[in-house]
């Protein structure tokens, strides 16, 4: 369970760490976007160069990137291995039955890499320098225009927050109930694929019966602490713009026009 | 002395039960005392605090809280008055960090933040946990955890503070700390406690003893005056404390003066028993 990297929060302390949230989190969707107009070898490298450099600024070891990848390893190996042998070309090196290995499918699949590996480090990126609730602030942000056609934006905001909360206590909780069910002779590693996800039932139903008795106590807790429906409360915790974010914007529409010159049309 | 809580024949039962869980039960709470309220699992002691609180409502009898007969208008406003410290430290925390979960009260009172930022030191500083501000409470201790409880129930203050078997999940450091400290914040703040336990040791700080039993008070008085009934404490589903336990067991075959006796008292006649010799 924690060997995800991906959406887990690293404390530290650098430039990538004091930018306000809601400027991460847009720029991260931005960046992601426009790796999608990179289409050649020089595009790609210059994107490549801006990632380092964000990873250099942000003084994380680089390890933590690479075991960003590994979730999606299979993923990465799967799609480039379908663009490495199944892209169409007139001249291919190999070709047998459906197979086609070219120079092209080559380049092409290196393209794909680039793009996984670039998104990935990326997003790691945010989610390595932005605590969970600093990302649940900003979604409330974001959003706070819908508050206009009555989406209850505060309350969705506190609900995300919660959960992110009680991710770690429902760990616990899953541990512990394996534990238990693990005393009590289960295998949970033993067994076919049918019999492994039927021993994961005993865990499950407990797991439901506890976080619903949590959620119980939680509810009371906060009802006895004056939460009514969210309307009327102030907010203890406040985002600030400030120069350098709007300076980091800055940079990267810069960073766009030098990419949309390197590209070729 | 001054009335804080006023309970006047109050009776609840839940939808699915056919006995009642309080019972036709009336009791008045002074401002500044410590009340403890002891009863075996399923004596209605949680229930009562959930009555006191607006979390349920009554089937019929009155609560009277600071003066004023609680109804649905005025719930909102007795809960400022009260704080509840619940059993799990975990199931009670809303924030993702210690001030975030201490801010959660003045957040729903709509407290304007320069003033919250002041209210969270105080707090925090009263219960000695200003270091640990910024930390997620996954990295506390549920000694730790409670502590940061009642800052959060303090921030808002309240008169009353009830603490619904706050410290029967805490390892006994951490329930000493949390008794010690409710005491001293009794005293220093003002506030009248209501602790509600199944644990009779843990009453000890108390000035009044309640004892409920199917929802109803069978005993009533000073520590001392309850603790001197031990052994009939068994019928109401609680155990003796262990001080009493050993008096009576002593007395099979020493000279020991009448009465209860608590671990100081006993110790020093132990001595003087043991320098007569």
């Amino acid at each position: 369970m924690d060997k995800i990297i991906l959406g887990r929060y690293l404390p530290g302390d650098s430039l990538l760490y004091h930018l306000d949230p809601r400027g991460k989190f847009l720029l991260t969707f931005y960046f992601v976007g426009i790796v999608f107009l990179a289409n050649n070898g020089a595009s790609y490298a210059f994107l490549l160069a801006f990632v380092i450099f964000a990873v250099y600024l942000s003084k994380i070891n680089f390890g933590f990137f690479i075991k960003g990848l590994r979730p999606v390893f299979w993923l990465i190996l799967f799609t480039v291995a379908l663009q490495l042998l199944f892209t169409p070309s007139n001249n291919p090196i190999w070709h047998w039955g459906i197979f086609t290995f070219s120079k092209d499918g080559l380049v092409i699949a290196g393209y794909i890499f680039m793009r996984f590996v670039l998104i990935i480090f990326i997003s790691t990126l945010l989610t390595l320098t932005t605590t969970p609730i600093e990302i649940s602030d900003s979604i409330e942000s974001i959003l706070k225009p819908l508050k206009k056609v009555n989406f209850p934006v505060t309350q969705v905001a506190l609900m995300l927050s919660i959960a992110l909360r009680f991710v770690p206590l429902l760990v616990d909780e899953t541990t512990k109930i394996m534990d238990a069910q693990r005393a009590r002779g289960v295998d949970f590693g033993e067994g076919g694929l049918i019999k492994r996800i039927k021993s994961f039932v005993p865990i499950l139903i407990p797991l439901f019966v506890s976080s619903f008795s949590i959620a119980y106590d939680l509810a009371i807790a906060m009802e006895s602490r004056g939460y009514k429906d969210g309307e009327g409360r102030s907010k203890y915790r406040v985002l600030k713009w400030e120069k350098r974010d709007t300076l980091t914007i800055l940079f990267m529409l810069g960073l766009t026009v030098i990419l949309l010159f390197l590209r070729s049309y | 002395m001054e009335k804080i809580i006023s309970i006047k024949n109050l009776t609840y039962t839940y939808p699915d039960s056919k006995t009642p869980a309080i019972n036709d039960l009336s009791l008045d709470i002074y401002k500044n005392e410590w009340l403890s309220i002891v009863g075996k699992n399923g004596s209605g002691k949680s229930t009562l605090t959930k009555l006191i609180d607006g979390l349920i409502e009554a089937d019929s009898g009155t609560i009277v809280i600071d003066g004023e007969v609680i109804n649905e208008e005025n719930i909102w406003d007795a809960r400022t008055k009260i704080g509840i410290i619940f059993q799990n430290p975990d199931h009670q925390f809303v924030g993702a960090t210690v001030e975030d979960d201490v801010a959660f009260g003045l957040e729903n009172q709509g407290m304007p933040r320069e003033q919250m930022v002041k209210e969270i030191d105080r707090a925090l500083d009263l219960v000695k946990m200003s270091d640990f501000k910024t930390r997620d409470p996954q990295s506390l201790s549920g000694g730790q955890k409670q502590r940061v409880a009642i800052a959060g129930v303090l921030a808002t203050k309240p008169q009353i503070v009830i603490m619904d078997e706050s410290t029967s999940m805490l390892d006994p450091d951490g329930r000493k700390k949390v008794l010690d400290l409710v005491q001293k914040l009794r005293q220093e703040q003002d506030l009248t406690i209501i602790s509600i336990t199944h644990d009779i040791e843990e009453t000890e700080l108390s000035q009044r003893i309640v004892v409920i039993n199917d929802g109803k008070i069978v005993q009533a008085g000073t520590p001392s005056s309850i603790y001197d009934i031990g052994p009939h404490l068994t019928k109401f589903g609680l155990e003796e404390p262990f001080s009493s336990q050993l008096v009576q067991t002593l007395r099979n075959s020493v000279k020991l003066p009448e009465g209860y006796l608590n671990e100081e008292e006993l110790k020093e006649q132990l001595w003087k028993l043991h320098s007569s010799m």
